[in-house]
């Protein structure tokens, strides 16, 4: 098990990163060589104590087992104000926290479904283990899109790229799920598929329901508000089909679909989540 | 201004020496004056990494109650202006779960344990704290009396003078450890409760717990919480925690535990000042982890600073003349 730590982690580059997105990248070297896909960090957006919390992001890759990279959109009073830190700033970054992705069995085929912001714990999945991968990139309209540059490093990446969009702008018009469903009726299809998703709440559910029609292994990632990334506030915590509920912060945020229980209130309460940062509006 | 719990003459060498941080709580030895808040640390295993547990001057671990508890549905927790407001519903595994599977691995550390125990009947409490009662590296009790009374119509234990009383005596015939009341804020006059607590053989206090609050989404009108309401932590609520230990502590002569927002040494300098023989850290944990030993240090060095020998020579030393 990798050791979580606590830094004061320096801030390298901070920019936008096209569309909607900045990103962000932090000095934390024995985090950046022990973090696993799917893993996330909690990072302070400021020292103050207001915003109190700090905020919980997947990681989007790491750079010669030294660097993390983030990516996020602005969504609330936190990430605005993340939008304001300079290069050569320390911010207070814990991690790697939670559990990853289980790393795909030989002679599978990852499906990779990508909801609005909800990429950057696939692209360092696809960093690690994408070759015979296919990604489903789905969002609104074109501009919540992930940036160039990510959609760049997918494509040297995956085998394939399937879009779809809400209002048609890019790929197909409608939901990722929709795009899924379609390549999984096509016949040349090959390998054992296995889906891995991370995205905003209603998106997962889609996908898991489509996954446990098919009887289809399914992977999520999970996002909810949480304040301590740890395990012991118990703030964020799911509702489990067996019965009472687990924490997205050290069970998660990565389940096997079937554990969820989606017919519980989390699914009407966490409607607007946006991937990679859970604690914003 | 009467000077509480143990205060020493000042003795010239003193700020030679290194200044001494223990303190003797409820009859608990502490060896320093921070502990966790109960709720914020868990059983402690998950800080492990993170920070050398056996620095901290005890652990209060999360609220155990006869049976496991599953919790409240989500959302439980809420962000609000420098604080949180939080709704987990008490989800713990039960006394026999923490006897077997949490305390062997509390028990070997070099801190004191105490255990926060809840439930929502006077028996519920009296069953946790027999089970408790000898049970090897436990050093004491702390009784959450925040929680309705089931058996008397829901009525919360710790707004109602007769039923904190009877609970709290109840509890004290129930064990031979030290019994420390954390007492609700969610009261008119916090003087009634510590004297009532007092009176009842409890051998401290902590205060306080979380204030009961509310946020709203006003786009769909729905409650920010699944459960409505909520407890508010976090340095919103200090200067409030700050005056109530303050009367607490004028009120009664058992020693109290300080708590509510603590972040910084200075934050718990506060409480200390205003009466507190130790404090404890409770949200501050989820904001950084190591601000419990940070604490520590930040207490230390402020007894160098100021050449005091001991951090008892400040308790309830607040100018208010």
């Amino acid at each position: 098990m990798p050791q979580t730590r606590q830094y004061p982690a320096e801030v390298l580059l901070h920019r936008r990163a096209g569309g909607e997105y900045f990103r962000l990248v932090l000095r934390a070297p024995a985090l950046a060589a022990s973090a696993v896909p799917g893993q996330f960090v909690m990072l302070r957006v400021s020292e103050n104590r207001d915003p109190l919390l700090a905020r919980p992001f997947g990681i989007a890759s790491v750079v010669s087992r030294k660097d993390i990279v983030l990516y996020y959109r602005v969504a609330g009073r936190g990430t605005t104000l993340l939008t304001t830190v300079r290069p050569g700033q320390r911010l207070g970054l814990l991690g790697p926290l939670g559990k990853g992705f289980p790393v795909p069995e030989k002679g599978t085929t990852p499906l990779l479904i990508a909801g609005g912001s909800g990429f950057p714990p696939l692209l360092f999945f696809t960093a690690r283990y994408g070759k015979r991968a296919r990604l489903f990139v789905g969002s609104r309209d074109k501009a919540c899109l992930p940036p160039s540059g990510v959609m760049k490093d997918f494509r040297s990446r995956v085998l394939g790229i399937h879009y779809a969009t809400e209002d048609g702008s890019c790929g197909t018009c409608g939901f990722v799920t929709d795009a899924l469903a379609a390549f999984m009726d096509r016949p040349d299809r090959f390998g054992r598929p296995v889906i891995y998703a991370c995205g905003p709440h209603p998106m997962l559910a889609a996908v898991s329901r489509l996954a446990a029609d098919r009887n289809i292994p399914c992977y999520i990632s999970m996002e909810a508000r949480m304040a301590c990334g740890l395990g012991v506030c118990m703030g964020c915590s799911v509702p489990v089909a067996s019965g009472g509920y687990k924490r997205v912060c050290k069970e998660g945020p990565v389940f096997d679909s079937r554990e969820i229980s989606w017919s519980g209130p989390v699914s009407l309460q966490l409607r607007k989540a946006e991937c990679g940062v859970r604690n914003e509006e | 201004m009467k000077n509480r719990a143990n205060a020493e003459i000042r003795d010239p060498k003193s700020a030679w020496k290194k200044p001494d941080l223990s303190v003797k709580f409820a009859g608990i030895r502490l060896k320093n004056p921070v502990l966790t808040a109960s709720g914020t640390f868990g059983y402690g295993e998950e800080f492990r990494d993170i920070i050398d547990l056996n620095r901290l001057g005890g652990i209060i671990v999360k609220g155990v109650s006869l049976r496991p508890i599953i919790g409240n549905p989500p959302p439980r927790i809420w962000e609000t202006p420098s604080g949180m407001l939080n709704a987990i519903g008490l989800e713990n595994p039960g006394v026999d779960v923490f006897l077997n599977a949490k305390l062997p691995s509390l028990r070997k550390l070099d801190t004191a344990v105490i255990v926060n125990i809840f439930g929502y009947s006077v028996d519920d409490y009296v069953a946790v704290a027999e089970q408790l009662d000898g049970a090897p590296g436990v050093a004491g009790l702390e009784v959450n009396i925040s929680c309705p009374n089931v058996k008397s119509g829901g009525i919360v234990f710790g707004t109602n003078l007769k039923a904190a009383s009877e609970l709290l005596s109840a509890v004290r015939r129930a064990t031979r450890l030290p019994v420390i009341a954390k007492l609700s804020p969610n009261v008119t006059d916090i003087t009634e409760f510590a004297r009532a607590a007092e009176g009842a053989g409890c051998n401290g206090l902590s205060l306080i717990n979380t204030l009961l609050g509310m946020a709203i989404d006003v786009r769909s009108r729905r409650p920010r919480l699944a459960n409505c309401t909520g407890g508010l932590s976090g340095p919103a609520i200090r200067p409030v925690a700050v005056r109530m230990v303050w009367q607490a502590a004028r009120a009664v002569k058992i020693p109290i535990i300080g708590m509510g927002g603590i972040l910084t040494a200075e934050d718990a300098l506060e409480f200390i000042l205003a009466g507190a023989s130790a404090v404890a850290i409770g949200t501050g944990n989820f904001v950084n982890p190591a601000a419990t030993l940070e604490v520590v240090e930040g207490i230390r060095a402020f007894l160098e600073h100021e050449g005091a020998g001991s951090v008892r020579e400040l308790v309830g030393q607040v100018r208010t003349a």
